[in-house]
C-alpha cells in the first residue's frame, strides 16, 4: 500500500509542480524567464502539498468509515494498482521527452513539443478521468467513485487555482473592456 | 471572408503618417459576419459609440503577443532565427559590408526575436539590432521589456523600410501572410535598395497537417480567444515556398531566393516554420559556405 501510495504522490507532486509551469507559461514576455517560473513551479509544489493532505485526509476518513476496512483496503490496492497503468505510462513519456528536449537541437526540441508536449497537455484531463475511471472498474464501490473524483477533480483545478493571481491581474488591465 | 485574422480588422493605421485611424466594430462585424466565432470575439471587445476602445484593443493585443511569444519560445523561435542569421552575417562580413550591420525586425511586434538575439543570439558587437512597427504600444511594450532587461536593441514606431539609414539585412516573423495579392510583391520591392544586402522571412509552413497542428497548439497553449482564432487562421493563410520565391522573384529580382527549411532531415515531417532567404548574389557562395553542415537545408535557388 505505502508504494503504490508513494508513486501516486510523485507523481501528483510532479503533475501539479509543472501545473504552476503551465499556469506561468505565456505570461511573462521577458526573455530570460528563470526567477519567473521558478516561483511559479514552487507555488504548483506547494498548492500540490495542500491538495495532497486534503486527498490523504479524505482518504483515510473514507477508509476509518468503512465498516469492512481490511476488503475496502484490498479494494483500493486494485483501484490503485490500475490507476498506475494508465499515468505511469503518460507520466513516463513526458519524463522521457524533457530527456530529449536537453539535446540542444531545434529540430529535436521542437519534436518533444509537436509530438509529446502539446499533444499530452491537450488530453491531460482525458487521461485523468480515464486512470480513474480504469481504476475503479476494478472495484466499484460508491464512496471510491465519490473520493475519487473528488480527489481528480481538486487535480484538475489545480492548475485553473494557480492561475487565478495572473488572472486578476490581467483583469485590472482589462476591466474596461466588459 | 472566413481567413481574416481579428487582429488585422481591429487595428488601422495610416501608412503615411502612421496615425492611429479610429475603427469601427460594426464595420469589423460585417467583415466577420460569416464567422460566428470571430463575431463572438469582436462582439465582447469595447467600444465608444461604435468605435473600438483603441486602450482596450491595445492591451489586448500585448497580451496576444505574449501568449504568441510562449509558442515561439517552445517552438525554439530564436534559435532558427540565430541559426540561419549567423552564417547570412558571416557572407556579409566576408564581403567587407558597411558597419554596423543594421539587421531589421519587420512588424516586430512587442520585439521577442531581438531581444532574443540581443539575449542570447551572440551575432557580434558589429550588428545593430532594430526593430520597426506601426503599432505604438507593442513598440513601447517592446521598448519597456528591452529596458527591463537592459538589452541592447531599439524599437522604432515607423515603416521599416523607410528608416535612415535603412537595413543592411531585414527579417520578419509571421507576417508575409499577412500581405495579400499584389500586395506581397510590393513588400518584396520595398526591400530592392542598395544598402539592403539581405532578408529572411519566416512564417507558418503550409501543410496538410498544418492547420490542425496549428489548432491543437493553440487549444492547449493560448488562453486568449482572439489568440486561438488568428493563430489558426495564419496557419491557413500562409504560403507556400513556390508563392514566396515568385513573389519575390517579382517584386525583388536583384536579390538571389531560396527556401530554407522546410523538411526535418530526410524525414518526411513538415517542419512548423520555413523561411525565405533572399540575398544579393555576390554574397551567395560566401553564404553557401558559411551554413556548412545545414546546407542540405537549403532549397534551389531562385
Amino acid at each position: 500500500m505505502t508504494l503504490l501510495l508513494s508513486t501516486l504522490y510523485l507523481l501528483a507532486t510532479i503533475d501539479a509542480t509543472l501545473s504552476g509551469y503551465s499556469a506561468a507559461a505565456g505570461r511573462s514576455a521577458l526573455i530570460r524567464k528563470g526567477p519567473h517560473f521558478r516561483t511559479a513551479m514552487l507555488r504548483g509544489f506547494v498548492l500540490g502539498q495542500i491538495a495532497a493532505a486534503i486527498s490523504l485526509s479524505l482518504l483515510f476518513a473514507v477508509l476509518n468509515a468503512a465498516p469492512d476496512r481490511a476488503v475496502f483496503r484490498a479494494d483500493l490496492l486494485r483501484v490503485w494498482m490500475r490507476m498506475l497503468q494508465i499515468y505511469l505510462p503518460y507520466a513516463l513519456t513526458i519524463l522521457t521527452a524533457f530527456g530529449f528536449r536537453l539535446i540542444p537541437s531545434v529540430d529535436v526540441r521542437c519534436l518533444t513539443s509537436t509530438l509529446v508536449f502539446g499533444p499530452l497537455a491537450g488530453i491531460r484531463p482525458l487521461v485523468g478521468i480515464l486512470g480513474l475511471v480504469w481504476g475503479v472498474l476494478a472495484a466499484p464501490r460508491p464512496e471510491i467513485v465519490a473520493g475519487g473524483s473528488a480527489i481528480l477533480i481538486l487535480w484538475l483545478l489545480i492548475e485553473w487555482i494557480l492561475g487565478t493571481s495572473y488572472r486578476t491581474s490581467e483583469s485590472t488591465g482589462l476591466r474596461s473592456e466588459r | 471572408m472566413n481567413d481574416l485574422e481579428i487582429s488585422d480588422e481591429i487595428l488601422s493605421f495610416d501608412p503615411d503618417t502612421l496615425q492611429r485611424l479610429p475603427v469601427r466594430k460594426s464595420a469589423v462585424l460585417e467583415k466577420f459576419s460569416a464567422n460566428r466565432r470571430a463575431t463572438r470575439i469582436v462582439r465582447a471587445m469595447a467600444d465608444r459609440d461604435d468605435v473600438l476602445d483603441p486602450d482596450a484593443v491595445d492591451r489586448r493585443l500585448i497580451r496576444v503577443h505574449c501568449e504568441m511569444q510562449r509558442i515561439s519560445e517552445e517552438f525554439q523561435h530564436g534559435h532558427r532565427v540565430a541559426e540561419l542569421l549567423r552564417p547570412l552575417l558571416a557572407a556579409l562580413r566576408t564581403a567587407g559590408v558597411v558597419r554596423p550591420i543594421r539587421i531589421v525586425d519587420v512588424g516586430c511586434g512587442t520585439g521577442f526575436v531581438l531581444r532574443w538575439l540581443a539575449a542570447h543570439g551572440d551575432l557580434g558587437g558589429d550588428v545593430e539590432l532594430v526593430g520597426a512597427d506601426y503599432h505604438p504600444a507593442l513598440v513601447g511594450e517592446a521598448m519597456r521589456l528591452a529596458k527591463q532587461e537592459d538589452l541592447r536593441v531599439t524599437f522604432r514606431v515607423a515603416n521599416a523600410f523607410r528608416l535612415d539609414p535603412p537595413g543592411s539585412m531585414y527579417l520578419s516573423t509571421g507576417v508575409i501572410h499577412h500581405f495579400r495579392g499584389k500586395a506581397l510583391p510590393a513588400f518584396f520591392r520595398s526591400h530592392d535598395r542598395e544598402e539592403t544586402k539581405a532578408f529572411v522571412h519566416f512564417d507558418f509552413l503550409p501543410s496538410p497537417m498544418a492547420p490542425f497542428g496549428s489548432w491543437l497548439f493553440h487549444a492547449v497553449r493560448m488562453r486568449d480567444p482572439l489568440a486561438k482564432h488568428d493563430g489558426v487562421v495564419s496557419a491557413i493563410r500562409a504560403y507556400s515556398g513556390a508563392e514566396l520565391l515568385r513573389a519575390a522573384g517579382d517584386g525583388a529580382p536583384g536579390f538571389v531566393r531560396a527556401m530554407y527549411g522546410t523538411r526535418l532531415g530526410v524525414l518526411p515531417i513538415p517542419r512548423a516554420f520555413h523561411s525565405l532567404v533572399g540575398l544579393r548574389p555576390e554574397y551567395r557562395e560566401a553564404f553557401v559556405r558559411a551554413l556548412e553542415s545545414r546546407r542540405s537545408r537549403l532549397g534551389e535557388w531562385a
